[in-house]
Parts: C-alpha cells; structure tokens; sequence
C-alpha cells in the first residue's frame, strides 16, 4: 500500500493552511498547489482501489481509537470508485479554470482556488467516514464553500442564489443533526457499522423520524424534489466550472450519503420504495421544468437533478444490477454533465442573458466546441453508441428484471422529454440563422484539453463499456454486503 | 390562504417532532433505554482518566476521540472566514473610511487600554488550561478576539495587520495537521497520541491534547479577529 485514506483529507487541509503562507512569497503557487494535491490524490486512489480489488476494505481507524469508540474512514470499491470518480473531475476542473481569474487581483484567485479544493475535500469526506457526526462536519465544509462559490461573481444574482442556497443548507444542517440527536440518543454510538449493527434495538417509531430528517437532510444535498429550489440557480450564477464541479462532484456526495443510510444503516423496508417515489417526481418534475428553460445552465441544471432522479429509481430497485445501473448512471453522469457545462458556458460566453437563443448558427463559428457539446448532448440522452446508452439499457433491464414495467415507461416517456430539449439546443447551433452580433470566445488550451479527455472518455466508455464494468460489479457488490461492511469495521484494528 | 395552509403543516409537523422529543427525555442520566446497548460514552469517562489522564472529559472528547471532527471544525471556521473575505472582497474598494458616528469618549479609550492585557490573558489562560478547567481552544480564541473588537470600537484607527493574522492562522492550521500526521508517521493512525500523557491534573499532562488545543485558541483568535476586521473596516488593505 503506498498510502491511507486519510490522506485524502489531512494533505488537501495541509495545502489549504499552507497556501496562504506560500502565496506571499510566491503568488503562482495559489494556483499550482491545488493541482498537485488533487493530482496525487488521483494517484492514490487509483492505487488504493486497485489495492481494494484484490485485497478487500481498507478500514482506518483515526486517533487511536478502534470502532466503534474513535471515528474511522472507509474505503472499500463502493467509496473507492466514489472517490477516484470526484477527484479526477476536481482535477479536470482545476485544468479548465486553471487561468480563470488570471488577469484579477491574486486575491481572489487564492480565495477561489482554495474554496475549489475544500468542496473536492468535503465530498470526498463524506463518502469515505464511517461516522455519522464527521459526515455531518464534512457536508458542512461541503456546503460553506458552495455557498461562497456560487456568490463568487458578487452581483446581486448570484448573492440571492448563494443565500438561497444558504438558506436551505441551514435547514439541511439543523435537520440532519436532529436525525443524529435522536439516533446517538437511542444506540449510543454514532459509528455506521455499529449503529447499523443496533438498528433493529431501536424504537420503530423513533426510527421512522430520523429517517425521514435524513432523507430531507440528504434530499436538499441530492437535489431531490422538491428539496433542490436552490440546485438551478447556484447552477446558472456560479462561476462555470463550478457548476461542472457541483454536478460532477457535490451532487455525487448527497446520493452517496442518501444510498449509504437507506441500504446500510437503516432496516426499513419501505424505504426503497420512498426513493423510486421520490426519484421518479424528481426526474419528471426536473425534465419537464428542463424544457421550459430558456437560460442554457438553467436547463442544464433541471436536466442535471433529472438524472440525479434516475439514479435514485435505480438505487430503489434494490437489486445487484439496479445498483450496478445507479453507478453506471453516476459515472457516465459525471463525465458528461461537466463536458456539457464547460463547453455550453463557452458557447454563451459573451452574451448577457445566457440565452438557448443566443446559440443560433454558433456551430459554424466555433465548431469544435459546438461538436463536443453536441457529443455531450447525444451522450446524457442515451443515444448510441456512446456512454449515455449502456447506463439507459442497464438500468432499463434492471427493472425489467424485477418487473417495474410502469416505471419503465415513465422513464422511456421522460427520456424522449429530455431529447427533445437537447437535440433543440443541438438544432439551434447547427441549423440556425446567426441573428445576434455576439462575438464568440475561443477556449484557452487547457480548456480544449478538458474538454477533449471527456469527450474521448465518452466515446471509450460508449465502445467499450466493458473497460468500465468490473469496477461498477465491485462497487454494487460491496454496497449489498451490508454484513461484511460492519463486519469489516467493527473488528478494524491499528494497523 | 397559501399561508395559513403552510402554517398548519409545519404545526402538526411541529407537534408530532415535539412529542417524540419529549419522549427521549433528553437530560436523564441514562436515556439509552435498552440493557442491551453499552452507549460509547461510559468508554470515553473512563478512559479521559484513565488512558489520556485529562480532567476534562469535554476536552478529551472534543480533542482526542473525536479529534477528527474538530480538525473539520476548525476548517469549517477557515472557510467561513474565507468566503467572508471572498464576499466582501470587491466591496471593499468602493467603500470609503470606516463610518464613525461619534468617537469614543476617553473614558472608554484609557479603560479599555487598561482590559485589553487582561482580557488576552484571560483567553489565552483559558486555551492553555483547556484539558484542566472549563474552556478550552475556542472559548479562548473567542475570549482574545472580544478583546481586539473592544480596541477596534474604542479607537477608530486602530489597525490589525492582516498578514500577521493570516500568518498566525496558517501556522495554527499547519500546527494542528502536522501534530496528527506526526501521531500517523509515531504511533500509527492520524491524531494518535504519541506523547507521554504525564500526571492527571498536571498542566503538563494529555499529551497531544494541550499542543492542538493552543493551536485552535490562536486560529479562532485571529480568525474572529479578521472577521471583526473585514465587516467593521470595509476600506481594508489591498491584501484582504
């Protein structure tokens, strides 16, 4: 093993205190430290879930303290696959804005790189605890720089989509503690294995509430209906590759924490039908709303929680392959909803509303861009032969398989909603008169390179899902071992 | 009539959480109802004297047990002061001098002079018995940051270096990660004790407790201080 868990929290703190000291001496390293922390990051957990393949979990054990008394982080191929997944896209995040701000004050790059790194930090905190209070502290890092983010242009937009953001976190927080109050309360213990391992010592109707405050806790982090008022608008006002990093990174952290206490550390059976209910309102809610935008990142965003939807349809399936589905659906979603954000704020650079319109005729004057972003579109709807299709059919036979045909053709009808709405925009750019004066943008080289590595990934992952395959079985199956997670947890020991 | 319907729901959801609160009964000495649970904070009693030999199992818990949320914690301050500072930041340059209505009257001036030492005495007092006594880091740094607001509102110029600050942050930061990746390259795992834990009620004594708990009092102090700083002096430095 070349490393622990815990890295990928104590070296992201490490740097973020130390950039401050570093930037007076040398102002460039605000940007360079967060790339080389995120790099080796991508690093470690590449070596570490290859580790977990072959070896089973790595339970760490902080302090000092084994479970159930001190906290402990884990990472098997559920949180492992989680995790390389959100810090690969930090780091392509962190290449696509790498000259953002380059010509303001150095002040407020430091500021925003830093907030960059501690949103990566939090959510790859909350998938690898193994505790349900360090989840609650590292949704808190989670939010607060999200909530700075989205104010970070300081006009009067995105300060109300900050506090509304803000506001609805706050809630989040209060609630989640209460959900942690009750159940510290009743178990005693606030370890994931060994409450999961009480559980069923708890009073049922005691039960029932906790849940139900940590599904409207987690449900606000998830961008699930209607929890997610905030989700569009900190969309359309961040920054754009911030949007990309709330797509392709936050998002990821809420469902995790959402699959985590419904499939570990909660008993109930009539959960899983709760999240296919309130999946599938999310999903259609979102896409109907989708195709009403007007605004490109506001369609987006709606088109954005319309998946997140799916992948809890898929989570409620409750079976192997209907998680397998889920974190088929999460992948792809994470490669394609950043391309399709970096390369749509590009083709509305320079016009003031962020128009759908304002894309007319842009296909001829920036071709490469418009074609990635056209890859992006036909790649979400689940056209093939690219990485949209294979999540679609996968989650598409899963429930067949357990006989869902009614949500079948939910889904089907609301997928032909989301391609009307994509292959509009796609129509705009390609076969529109060029009515507005807008001068396009051409995107800075790291940009173009971002943009390049996801679109091949899309096409790799659409040829050759199987690349992609083992990983995902690894990660379904250790999710469904619940036995062997708290197994696994409770008889950690310091290695 | 959206209203009242609003209201009515939050009241009956209000009541049915209210009940099964009461229920718990929070505050009795032993609300963990069932035989069958051995609840994690008898450990944390007994091992705070036994094994850490600190007196303060508030401490114990907050620095040792669960030293890897308070890490989090802290962190959660640092950010806050951050998107603060981020917020405010372009702000600042439009806005002129501090807006004074009236200047302090020379009672309040010479007085707080006299407080100033005493009340930074008081927190850092605080911090450093943090494992002892009552308080502990952020209760000080609260405490010492009371004190520079107090100057801050008796004398219209005075002035915090913001550099200093950010530096006295950085390396509490840096104080509090290096102490756990030390106890990680010692002992084995990330903020493990590596010290000698010394005589219970000695002010040498918990080993790694009382060095993190002096790093969090200086980082809450100048973290809070900047914050003061940043709200109360929008005309700022350059390096805000």
């Amino acid at each position: 093993m070349v490393g622990t868990p815990v890295l990928f929290i104590a070296i992201p703190l490490l740097a973020a205190f130390l950039i401050p000291l570093i930037g007076m001496v040398w102002k460039e390293s605000v940007r360079i430290i967060p790339g080389l922390v995120l790099a080796y990051l991508l690093v470690l957990a590449i070596n570490l879930l290859s580790y977990v393949t072959v070896n089973g979990p790595i339970v760490e054990v902080i302090a000092g303290w084994a479970p159930p008394i001190g906290i402990n982080l884990v990472f098997n191929a559920f949180s492992g696959f989680l995790v390389t997944i959100m810090v690969f896209m930090g780091l392509l995040v962190w290449l696509y804005s790498y000259r953002f701000k380059s010509n303001v004050e150095y002040e407020a790059a430091r500021k925003y790189f830093l907030l960059l790194m501690m949103l990566i930090t939090g959510s790859v905190g909350i998938v690898l605890t193994g505790d349900i209070f360090n989840m609650f502290v590292f949704i808190e890092i989670t939010s607060i720089s999200g909530y700075a983010l989205t104010a970070f242009y300081t006009g009067r937009d995105s300060a109300e989509a900050s506090f509304k953001y803000l506001m609805m976190g706050s809630i989040a927080s209060v609630m989640l503690l209460l959900a942690i109050m009750i159940i510290y309360s009743q178990l005693g213990t606030l370890n994931m294995a060994d409450v999961a391992s009480k559980m069923h010592l708890m009073d049922p109707k005691l039960k029932a509430v906790s849940f139900i405050l940590f599904v409207i806790a987690l449900g606000i982090e998830a961008e699930v209906f209607p929890l997610n008022g905030w989700a569009p608008d900190a969309y359309a006002e961040a920054p754009g590759p911030v949007g990309a990093a709330f797509s392709g990174i936050v998002v990821k952290a809420g469902v995790y924490a959402l699959i985590r206490y419904t499939y570990t550390i909660f008993d109930l059976s009539g959960a899983f039908n709760l999240l296919i209910i309130i999946g599938l309102i999310t999903l259609v809610v979102a896409e109907v709303a989708a195709i009403r935008q007007e605004k490109l990142k506001r369609m987006l965003a709606y088109s954005s929680i319309g998946q997140m939807g799916l992948v809890l349809v898929s989570f409620g399936i409750g079976t192997k392959e209907g998680v397998f589905a889920a974190l088929f659906i999460m992948l792809n979603h994470a490669i394609i909803k950043p391309l399709l954000f970096f390369s749509g704020s590009y083709l509305v650079y320079h016009s003031k509303k962020k128009m759908i319109s304002d894309v007319d005729g842009i296909g001829k004057l920036a071709p490469l861009t418009s074609i990635l972003f056209t890859l992006g579109a036909f790649a979400i709807v689940g056209l093939p032969p690219f990485a949209g299709f294979w999540s679609k059919l996968s989650f598409l036979m899963a429930a067949a398989d357990s006989n869902m045909l009614l949500v079948i053709g939910l889904i089907l009808s609301v997928s032909v909603v989301e391609l009307v709405y994509y292959m509009r925009v796609v129509n705009r750019i390609f076969f529109f008169k060029r009515t507005t004066s807008l001068l396009t943008r051409r995107p800075t080289f790291n940009a173009y390179v971002v943009m390049i590595i996801l679109g091949l990934m899309i096409l790799v992952i659409g040829f050759y899902p199987d690349s992609v395959s083992m990983y995902l079985h690894n990660a379904a199956n250790s999710l469904f071992d619940k036995s062997q997670y708290i197994h696994s947890v409770l008889t950690a020991t310091i290695q | 009539m959206k209203k009242i319907l609003v209201l009515l729901l939050l009241a009956v959801v209000g009541f049915y959480l209210a009940g099964t609160f009461f229920d718990i009964g929070f505050g009795n000495s032993h609300f963990v109802k069932n035989d069958a649970i051995k609840p994690v904070k008898d450990i944390y009693l007994q091992q705070t004297v036994q094994e850490l030999k600190v007196s303060n199992a508030v401490t114990s818990i907050v620095v040792n047990f669960r030293g890897f949320d308070t890490l989090g914690e802290v962190t959660v301050l640092f950010l806050s002061v951050t998107a603060l500072g981020s917020i405010l930041y372009k702000k600042r340059h439009h806005v002129g001098e501090r807006s004074v209505l009236f200047s302090a009257s020379s009672i309040v001036t010479s007085g707080s002079k006299l407080l100033f030492p005493a009340i930074v005495l008081l927190g850092a007092y605080v911090f450093i018995h943090g494992h002892l006594s009552p308080g502990g880091g952020f209760q000080g740094g609260v405490i010492i940051a009371t004190g520079f607001l107090l100057m801050l509102l008796a004398y219209e110029n005075y002035s915090v270096s913001h550099n200093g600050l950010s530096i006295v942050e950085s390396l509490a930061g840096i104080t509090f990660v290096g102490v756990g990746l030390l106890g990680f390259m010692n002992g084995g795992t990330f903020l493990q004790n590596f010290l000698p834990t010394g005589e219970l009620n000695n002010l040498f004594s918990g080993g790694i407790i009382p060095i993190i708990y002096i790093a969090v009092g200086f980082k809450v102090a100048a973290e809070l201080t900047g914050v003061i700083y940043t709200v109360l002096n929008e005309k700022g430095e350059q390096n805000g």
